[in-house]
């Protein structure tokens, strides 16, 4: 398991840069209704492809987020 | 690594350091204790009043948000204040060695008792 | 100048508090040279080896109450406060979040992973060392190692139990039997053994396991999951309440009380009921003490007397000082030095253990300090 050293001064949240996906890449949404996984590329229209619900939620980060338990 | 001088039993909370205020003399001193609080002031304090060459000893924390510990010693003559000092520190363990020993001596005898029943 | 003799009834008033209605009097202990011409009270260890005492009233691994009796208020405060806030204990102080989609928010329960007391090999325990973090004037600190740090993981993920399905055809509504894993609690945290930790806490009895398996940490629903891994250091309470290895320890003085004319009759009755079952008892006034002149017991021959029997279940509520005829009867007090410790311990460690930790403690502290005052004054 790799520890990356997104150690911050206070015992809080990762801060990274935000990954621009690029033509190429898809991402990874969830639609509001159906909670159907929908794949989007840059540039596609926000639209559930099964419901065709326009409100898609973000999936929570793959990245480690270091806390103090305090 | 850590270095350890001796066996260790408590946390470092940083280098001990004492050191003595300006306007002290042999027989007339105040030290400033750092990372100290009232638990070794007073213990301290007494230790070091029931000595009868101690004309006074008082302790105070100049502010509660700074752990720093102020101790007053005023000696007759015949005693310097460093030595007070370290005869409190010295009687303190003392008193903490015969404490050790009952407590162990009257846990184990409680022990023997409750369990042999 | 010779010693005075001072009489033993009058050594024994000078160590009681007085307890009144609205005031308490007499609170500052008085035996240091010079407060009384003529007495010596120099420190003497030898003396107070013959005098100290320690009397142990429970002793279980968690639990122990026992008095110290000859000790000064300021010995015995200073072993509660180290009992508190400086005994080095293990406890949950890094969490990794790889994932969680659970509705408990991470920092939240990062906090609550770090308050769960742990327990492990008590031998392991006192191998581990003290873990300094990396600060500006030392960027490094002592750096994770085996020695000081202790893995921990969480994972669980939330799924559908098997008969899922027929379940729900009959509307059962209970989550722990609807699904697998909906609650998490303490239990399914894992200990990741390192280094050469395992030659202390390999077995089920001998790692690091939380005290209380059934504490509740999170609620999950299918499709949820944690998976986290936790560094555990060893800290002070002083620094974060999570270290301090006693739920509390605390103490009190041994009350007293005197009852200085007599009580006799229904009165009697009356003053036992106003303190706790077992400290007043009834006795009858017997022929001898109804004959003595002035004892105040004349002709009441055969009535109940109240006797003081047992203080130590007192809990002083002055209740019997609300009441006027008991007034000039009774006087009540608290005896300076017999401190009755009672020492809580969470579970990491024995109760019995940490006093004597925390007196070692103590002895540590002037050590260090007559070090510092040596290398200061050369």
């Amino acid at each position: 398991m790799s520890r990356e050293a997104y150690v911050a001064p206070t015992s809080a949240f990762n801060t990274g840069t935000t990954v621009d996906p690029g033509p190429g890449l898809t991402t990874q949404y969830i639609c509001g209704d159906c909670n159907q996984k929908v794949l989007l590329k840059q540039g596609d229209g926000i639209r559930c492809k099964e419901c065709g619900h326009r409100i898609l939620y973000k999936e929570r980060t793959k990245r480690m987020v270091q806390f103090e338990a305090r | 690594m850590m270095e350890q001088t001796q066996q260790q039993t408590s946390i470092e909370t940083g280098p001990q350091r004492i050191r003595v205020l300006p306007g002290s003399n042999e027989t007339a001193a105040s030290f400033q204790f750092d990372q100290e609080d009232h638990t070794l002031g007073n213990a301290l304090r007494f230790m070091i009043m029931k000595n009868p060459e101690v004309e006074l000893c008082g302790y105070s924390i100049p502010h509660p948000s700074e752990a720093k510990m102020n101790l007053r010693i005023q000696t007759y003559e015949g005693t310097t204040v460093y030595d007070a000092l370290e005869k409190g520190l010295d009687d303190l363990m003392d008193l903490c060695d015969v404490v050790t020993t009952t407590f162990t001596d009257t846990r184990d005898d409680f022990a023997a008792s409750t369990g042999a029943e | 100048m010779a010693p005075a003799r001072v009489s033993q009834t009058e050594l024994d008033a000078r160590k009681i508090v007085g307890v009144n209605a609205e005031t308490v009097t007499n609170v500052s202990s008085t035996d240091i040279p010079g407060h009384y011409p003529g007495e010596d009270h120099e420190w003497d260890l030898e003396d107070f080896r013959n005098t100290f005492k320690v009397k142990f009233h429970k002793h279980q691994p968690f639990d122990c109450a026992f008095s110290l009796i000859g000790i000064d208020a300021s010995i015995a405060n200073a072993f509660r406060r180290i009992l508190i806030a400086e005994i080095p204990t293990l406890a949950i102080e890094y969490v990794f979040v790889h994932n969680n989609t659970s509705i408990v928010q991470d920092e939240v329960l990062s906090h609550r992973l770090g308050l769960i007391p742990l327990t492990g090999n008590p031998a392991g325990l006192r191998w581990l060392q003290q873990y300094r973090k990396p600060t500006d004037e030392d960027p490094v600190g002592s750096g994770v190692q085996d020695v000081n740090t202790v893995v921990m993981k969480l994972k669980v993920e939330c799924t559908k139990a098997d008969n899922y399905d027929e379940l729900n055809k009959k509307r059962e509504d209970d989550p722990r039997l609807l699904y697998k894993h909906a609650h998490v609690y303490a239990k399914d945290l894992e200990f990741v053994v390192s280094g050469r930790q395992d030659t202390f806490f390999s077995g089920e009895a001998n790692q690091i396991k939380p005290v209380h398996p059934d504490i509740l940490l999170a609620k999950m629903r299918p499709g949820q999951c944690i998976d986290m891994e936790m560094h555990c250091i060893k800290g002070i309470g002083a620094d974060h309440a999570k270290f301090s290895p006693v739920a509390t320890a605390s103490y009190r003085l041994l009350p007293t009380i005197s009852i200085t004319k007599p009580i006799l009759g229904n009165e009697a009755k009356k003053f036992a009921r106003c303190f706790p079952k077992g400290v007043i008892g009834l006795e009858e006034v017997s022929r001898s003490e109804a004959k003595q002149k002035g004892s105040g017991y004349e002709g009441h021959e055969g009535e109940k007397k109240a006797v003081v029997k047992n203080t130590f279940k007192d809990t002083v509520s002055r209740e019997c000082l609300r009441h006027p005829e008991f007034e000039g009867k009774v006087k009540l007090g608290r005896v300076r030095d017999h401190f009755i410790f009672m020492v809580e311990s969470t579970g990491q460690y024995q109760s019995d253990e940490l006093f004597l930790e925390s007196v070692s403690i103590l002895k540590e502290k002037c050590a260090s300090m007559k070090r510092g005052l040596a290398e200061y004054t050369r």
